[in-house]
């Protein structure tokens, strides 16, 4: 299948500031692809690029099309919420159906009716009667009614109490999500989508520090722990990173056996987000 | 870490294959009502002028600013004075009209970006020229023509509101209605309203283009260039060119239509306001090549708005 997108050396520049330096990697459909980076790694940029927000160069292809150039054709096959609060204050609930059923040819009324029927949400509240976290709501139940095969989403529960981002990522999972789409989503809080996702992009510097698929990572990267006098011998092994919790020594490590550290102590795979702060804070990075 | 939730999502997609696009001009109709939802002045102010107006009628007095009030004596002097009525208290809606539709115009591009709303906007397939088109279209056409809609029922409302007074005898019988002479003065507004609209439309696709450009107070960035722009040109040299561009594009359109050429107010008597239509040069503003060149101008303007909205990057 091809692939929903490809990127290859996308460069933009804000003044002095490199968001984007020759960032390359692509996208397989039917995928939930986490963009992964800290704060001004060039995360929001390279969806803005995707989204064809902005300029740049490099080559990109969306659902085979030129994001910049034939952006009206793309947004018929994209969605995306951009941000939390992003709804216009005015608007009235049943406005926003109205209208996104007026222009969108793959609007489903109905389905946004019954998603928002098992919310707070009344059709003829403004948007800037709710909270923030019914505002995601009913933006969640317009997207849930657009048939599109490519979803972004850029934090999209920012700000959020814990319930409501429980439920947001569920319903995705639950009346959205299947192997014909394909969900794009960055966030800070890795720890929740962990086990949402199939695929992980690390970006940091405008670059791609790291591009697997999640049962990848298992047989990748390792994480050793074990007791610091163990420490010496174990680094003659070249972990990219390592940390000290409690006495003990946490050291993780590219393509090694399990055979070659077993012995050392306690081998586990990371968890996303060890592996991120890991590959971003390590050696192994750039 | 192997066998994420997502590996046990169907298959099979959940919805059947929608059609590819809609029509451009449903599209259109969406976002011409999207704007009335956001502006509530453009429908509410001409509403609230008119119920003024139409109280004014309930009670106010007419006053006929002629030498000998005993000349409004006759038909012919009571039906001017007909048209006459119907022409004032059109007035103040297209006064009012006016004034909402210019801070539309600078508000339109501008509260957008303002609120963030345009990436929801942008996240939805509509083109950048639809979007702004229908802004034009809205301010150039759906409300001049709306405008002149109501002023013509409400006209028959305070018809009806003095036709009553004068048979309860609480206003003398100082005008009698006239079909054929009240169509001419529709017809003299409804021609006023295309060539004002026709003549008006750049300084639109100015107001438009500071809308999207500008980062705060379009308001006064907007107007800052006419008020310093001559004032610059006359302390540098001296000469006024720049404030008799700005005076002609604010004024030119009644020069040229001759409005000096009518006179309601006559030493015979009073014209009922259809005269004009013989007076006025409706010609004269049509073959006016800074009318067309101020069109193509608009075109330009309106242009460069899209442009604006669509490669604009600090959302």
């Amino acid at each position: 299948m091809t692939a929903v997108i490809e990127a290859r050396g996308l460069t933009k520049s804000y003044g002095a500031t490199r968001a984007l330096d020759g960032l390359s990697f692509s996208v397989e459909p039917g995928r939930i692809v986490g963009l992964i980076g800290p704060n001004g790694a060039g995360k929001t940029t390279a969806l803005k690029a995707i989204l064809g927000l902005t300029t740049f160069t490099g080559e990109l292809r969306v659902l085979g099309l030129d994001p910049c150039r034939e952006r009206d054709a793309l947004m018929r096959d994209v969605c995306f919420i951009a941000d939390v609060a992003v709804l216009p204050r005015w608007l009235r609930v049943s406005q926003a159906l109205d209208f996104v059923g007026g222009v969108h040819p793959r609007f489903d009324r109905t389905v946004a009716e019954n998603f928002l029927r098992k919310t707070d949400i009344h059709m003829g509240s403004r948007v800037r009667e709710l909270s923030k976290g019914m505002v995601t709501q009913l933006h969640l139940a317009l997207v849930l009614a657009i048939d599109a095969r490519l979803l972004v989403l850029d934090e999209p529960t920012l700000g959020l109490d814990l319930l409501y981002r429980r439920s947001f990522y569920d319903t995705l999972l639950n009346d959205y999500f299947d192997k014909q789409r394909t969900i794009l989503l960055t966030t800070h809080q890795v720890e929740e989508v962990e086990n949402l996702l199939t695929d992980v992009i690390f970006v940091n510097h405008g670059r791609v520090a790291l591009s697997a698929s999640v049962e990848d990572l298992g047989s990748r990267y390792q994480q050793l722990t074990l007791a610091a006098e163990q420490a010496a011998r174990a680094r003659a092994l070249q972990p990219f990173y390592e940390r000290e919790v409690f006495g003990r020594v946490a050291m993780f490590f590219e393509g090694r056996t399990p055979a070659e550290l077993g012995t050392f102590g306690e081998l586990r795979t990371p968890s996303i987000a060890d592996l991120f702060v890991a590959k971003m804070q390590g050696t192994g990075s750039r | 870490m192997s066998g994420t939730l997502a590996d046990m999502a169907p298959e099979q997609p959940r919805s059947a294959a929608a059609p590819a696009a809609r029509e451009p001009g449903e599209v259109l109709l969406s976002l011409v009502r999207r704007e009335f939802w956001e502006h509530r002045a453009l429908w509410l102010a001409p509403l609230v002028v008119t119920a003024l107006l139409a109280l004014c009628a309930a009670i106010g007095r007419i006053h006929l600013d002629v030498d000998d009030a005993t000349r409004v004596q006759g038909e012919a002097q009571r039906v001017a004075v007909f048209t006459i009525i119907q022409w004032v208290l059109a007035m103040p809606l297209y006064v009012a009209a006016m004034f909402v539709v210019s801070f539309y115009l600078l508000d339109c591009l501008y509260a957008e970006r303002k609120d963030r709303s345009i990436l929801f906007w942008k996240s939805l397939p509509v083109s950048d020229g639809l979007t702004v088109c229908s802004k034009m279209l809205v301010a150039l056409v759906v409300v001049p023509l709306g405008v002149f809609a109501l002023a013509l029922l409400a006209h028959l409302l305070y018809t009806a509101i003095l036709g009553t007074r004068v048979l309860i005898g609480t206003l003398p019988p100082v005008f009698s209605w006239n079909t054929y002479e009240w169509l001419r003065t529709e017809l003299v507004m409804f021609l006023v309203t295309v060539l004002a609209v026709l003549w008006y439309a750049p300084l639109a696709g100015y107001l438009l283009v500071m809308s999207s450009w500008v980062r705060r107070s379009p308001m006064l960035l907007a107007t800052l260039p006419l008020v310093l722009a001559p004032i610059l040109e006359w302390v540098a040299f001296g000469t006024g060119h720049v404030m008799d561009f700005i005076n002609y594009r604010l004024n030119g359109i009644w020069w040229l239509l001759g409005v000096h050429n009518t006179r309601i107010i006559t030493k015979h008597g009073l014209a009922s306001v259809g005269t004009a239509l013989e007076a006025l040069s409706f010609r004269a503003v049509l073959t006016s090549i800074d009318l067309w060149l101020g069109l193509v101008v608009t075109a330009a303007l309106v242009c460069a708005a899209i442009r604006i909205r669509r490669y604009r990057d600090d959302s």
